[in-house]
């Protein structure tokens, strides 16, 4: 392949497994010069893997790279894709807190002083901001990271790739925590990149960003190769029926809300947290699953800590089983809270301890006596309950459970609450980062609970999840309830749509 | 303004006033002799407390530095009790040898992944005992006190003008730091090693060997301030230094280095050095016992640090609620 090939990458029959299944299976992707490709699939179809093999985060355990006509070694490595031209711009942003704009774009190449071992600031603030210019970003080169919005840092990453001269640049869900408005820039500067002749990867769930931008779309699906579909054939409808296999019955992209009759459990009256949360009421009973949506920074979180205790809030009112309720994390666990957070890895489990240990510490009142020693074999006792009733594989209670793959740590932090008195359950993004098996336990899990009386919140971004698990759905943007969907049928569409604040035709 | 910026006026303002008040509380404290004094106690702390700033910058500790100072007081003793080497030969050879030891630090960091804490902690239990192995016995096995009469040696505690040496060495050194970090590209790398390795890496710093050179510049300068204090004292004993570090982490941290890395200078610290100077001057200026001034310094560090949390937080919330504000007037705007 010549330099001047209309490919500027090329990539064949790549494998790839991490010790297990195959995650890439004889995978073949190609980019052309100047376009702007999707590549598209469900989670865990090998999107990311693939990427990460390209980047060279990870290595390929087969298959050929040819980029720019040169063949690229298996042992290949972050630094020498950055050399060749392979930038990405990643969602948790690798930028340097404390610096400036010009800072960062340049790290590591300022410029300096001719013969001398000084940078010259002035010299490099003015061609960070002749770059600025000239694609017309809003920025000032002496901006500090810190003090810019989420949207602007994507786009000082684009810069820095920009600078480095970069030939091809993979995004990955670029718009995950942008506004409407941002994504609509982004996508602008998507373009202009396009113009350049630079190719742009681009990764995204949301199928009318795909179908807007695309000249060309990759589906993955189970780590295979479906089809690449060229631009007259990109539909979303299309892309989504490639991407599950098979057309999505209207049943399953829409859910019947359920109203449930049980007793109030927790009722929220005008919470608010000054810059977090406004005005937020609701009422959760028994047996019924309250499901929480909204885009990311919508105030979820910031709402499931507050009414958990976690985090003070400063006005408003809780009932909890009746009787008024100033929630702190001691009181809301004797009282017969259970919290899943959000964070796994950070906030969910410990991973240097076994389960028995992750188990007994959020029930030390049920196995210590009253001199507070903890009996053992009561420890013991209810972690192999806890195992037992969640199916917890490797059934081992003295295992570590940094060693227990994602969904298996996930249930081992909802099994601390369920062998406890279980009144109400918080759970927060149920099954990021676990398989689909896993997946399916945990939804019937929560489905179980439901059923036995246990009132359950859960808060997802997934929305096949929420629609599929939720009685009823609260969405939330910008720290205040701007929907409730309670009855009739509700689709996905119709909670991204409330999410992104498009609300009955106008936009709030 | 930046939070830096005032925070700084802050303490240049305290350190006139409080200068001002000691003037009149005692004849003695506004004399040339006092003050210049003063500057050399601050300049050898100083001088460690530069090499510290940046181990502080890359979100590091160096804890080895008092043990440092004593080793290498220890090292020019010996070489002018046993041989006839000149100064200019055994001080260049003192100086590498602080560097080597902040490059075994470096390296059990780096390379062992190891915890500066722990690793820097462990040197300094080593030196310390090596100082004192080293020292120069006499016939009982006492250590003895040995003066040094080498004159090019000595002379690094003479003056020019009225100044100290030592002073001299101090702005210098600090101007030339100061100029390292803010202007080269391996100071670039300081600051980015400190504020978020992962994101340095991948921008291709070489942040292993940064870090590196940072404990060695903070041996180094150990290494230097250890000389001075000799030539000053006219001797040197195998416990000079040891607990100094206390005075160099206050300087640092009064001069607004924080300990979480990728923000701090230079200026800050000799700022913060003559703060804590003119402080334990002060004290024995005043009369006071010598005893309450560690009680002083550990209450400073806890005042300083408090306000910089609480300022910190407070900032934060302006900045927020102008973000917010802002964003409310775009909307209108449109």
């Amino acid at each position: 392949m010549s330099a001047n090939s209309p490919l500027l990458l090329e990539c064949k029959g790549i494998d790839k497994n991490y010790n297990g299944p195959m995650v890439l299976a004889n995978v073949d992707f190609s980019l052309k010069r100047g376009e702007i490709h999707s590549l598209v699939g469900e989670n865990g179809a090998g999107k990311s893997t693939l990427i990460k093999i390209i980047t060279g985060v990870t290595n390929r355990n087969a298959g050929s790279i040819v980029f720019e006509g040169q063949s690229v070694p298996v042992e290949h490595n972050k630094i020498a894709s950055e050399r060749l031209g392979i930038a990405v711009i990643y969602q948790e942003l690798s930028l340097i807190h404390g610096m400036s704009v010009a800072q960062n774009i340049f790290l590591t190449k300022e410029p300096l002083f001719a013969g001398l071992p000084i940078i010259d600031i002035n010299k490099m603030n003015r061609l960070a901001q002749e770059m600025i210019d000239k694609y017309g970003f809003d920025l000032r080169a002496t901006d500090i990271i810190d003090k810019l919005p989420i949207a602007q840092r994507q786009t000082v990453e684009i810069l820095k790739a920009l600078s480095n001269k970069a030939s091809l640049m993979i995004m990955d869900e670029p718009t995950s925590s942008l506004t409407s408005t941002e994504s609509a820039q982004l996508f602008k500067i998507i373009r202009l990149l396009k113009s350049e002749g630079i190719t742009v990867v681009y990764i995204s769930h949301r199928m009318e960003e795909v179908f807007d931008l695309s000249d060309r779309v990759t589906v993955l699906r189970d780590g295979k190769l479906v089809t690449v579909l060229e631009k007259e054939q990109i539909s979303p409808a299309e892309i989504i029926r490639l991407m599950i296999g098979r057309a999505l019955s209207e049943d399953e992209s829409r859910h019947r809300m359920v109203k449930k009759e049980g007793e109030v459990v927790l009722e929220v009256e005008h919470l608010c947290c000054e810059g977090k949360l406004k005005d937020i009421s609701f009422k959760v009973r028994q047996g019924e699953v309250l499901g929480f949506g909204g885009l990311v920074g919508s105030g979820r979180t910031e709402l499931m800590r507050a009414i958990y205790g976690i985090d003070g809030f400063d006005s408003g009112r809780l009932t909890y089983l009746g009787k008024n309720y100033v929630p702190s994390v001691e009181k809301s666990i004797a009282g017969g809270y259970g919290f899943v957070p959000e964070e796994r890895r950070l906030q969910g489990i410990m991973g240097g301890i076994s389960i028995v240990g992750n188990i007994g510490v959020a029930n030390l009142d049920a196995i210590s006596n009253s001199a507070g020693f903890v009996s053992g074999t009561k420890e013991r006792e209810k972690a192999d309950k806890a195992i037992s009733l969640l199916k917890v594989k490797p059934a081992n209670p003295d295992v570590l459970v940094g060693n227990l793959s994602g969904g298996n740590q996930q249930k081992v932090v909802v099994g601390k609450w369920l062998i406890r008195d279980l009144k109400l359950l918080i759970v927060d993004e149920p099954t990021v980062g676990i398989d689909i098996g896993a997946k399916e336990e945990m939804y019937q899990t929560i489905e179980r609970l439901a059923c036995e009386g246990v009132a359950v919140i859960v808060v997802s971004s997934d929305l096949p999840e929420l629609t599929r698990l939720s009685d009823r759905i609260i969405v939330l943007r910008k720290g205040q309830i701007i929907k409730e969907f309670a009855e009739g049928v509700v689709t996905e569409e119709d909670v991204l749509r409330a999410a992104s604040g498009i609300v009955e035709g106008g936009t709030q | 303004m930046s939070v830096s910026a005032i925070r700084r006026l802050i303490l240049v303002g305290l350190l006139i006033s409080i200068g001002a008040a000691l003037s009149i509380a005692s004849p003695s404290f506004l004399t040339l002799d006092n003050l210049m004094t003063l500057l050399q106690e601050a300049s050898l702390t100083g001088i460690v407390a530069i090499g510290f700033t940046l181990v502080l910058i890359t979100a590091g500790i160096d804890m080895s530095i008092g043990a440092v100072i004593a080793i290498t007081s220890m090292v020019c003793v010996n070489f002018i009790s046993y041989t006839h080497l000149p100064a200019y030969v055994f001080i260049p050879i003192a100086l590498a040898g602080g560097c080597l030891i902040g490059w075994v630090n470096g390296f059990f960091i780096t390379y062992f992944k190891l915890p500066e804490f722990i690793v820097t902690l462990a040197t300094r239990g080593i030196l310390a005992g090596l100082a004192l192995i080293a020292a120069v016995k006499d016939d009982q096995g006492f250590v003895k006190n040995v003066f040094i009469q080498d004159e090019v040696f000595l002379s690094f505690g003479e003056t020019v003008g009225p100044v100290y040496i030592v002073t001299i060495v101090f702005f210098v050194l600090a101007f030339a730091t100061q100029l390292f970090l803010k202007r080269t590209r391996a100071g670039t790398n300081v600051y980015a090693t400190g504020a978020n390795p992962t994101a340095s890496r991948l921008s291709g710093i070489n942040t292993d060997r940064t870090l590196i050179g940072v404990y060695m510049f903070s041996g180094f300068c150990a290494a230097l301030a250890s000389i001075f204090l000799s030539a000053r004292m006219m001797t040197a004993m195998p416990d000079f230094g040891i607990g100094s570090e206390m005075d160099v982490i206050a300087s640092v941290v009064i001069g607004g280095t924080p300990f979480t890395g990728g923000v701090g200078d230079i200026w800050g610290t000799v700022i913060g050095t003559l703060f804590l100077a003119l402080i334990k001057n002060g004290i024995l200026k005043l009369g006071l016992s010598p005893y309450i001034q560690p009680i002083v310094i550990g209450g400073i560090i806890v005042v300083t640090v408090i306000a910089d949390v609480w300022y910190k937080g407070f900032a934060e919330k302006r900045a927020t609620r102008i973000a917010r504000q802002k964003q409310a007037l775009a909307k209108e705007g449109v």
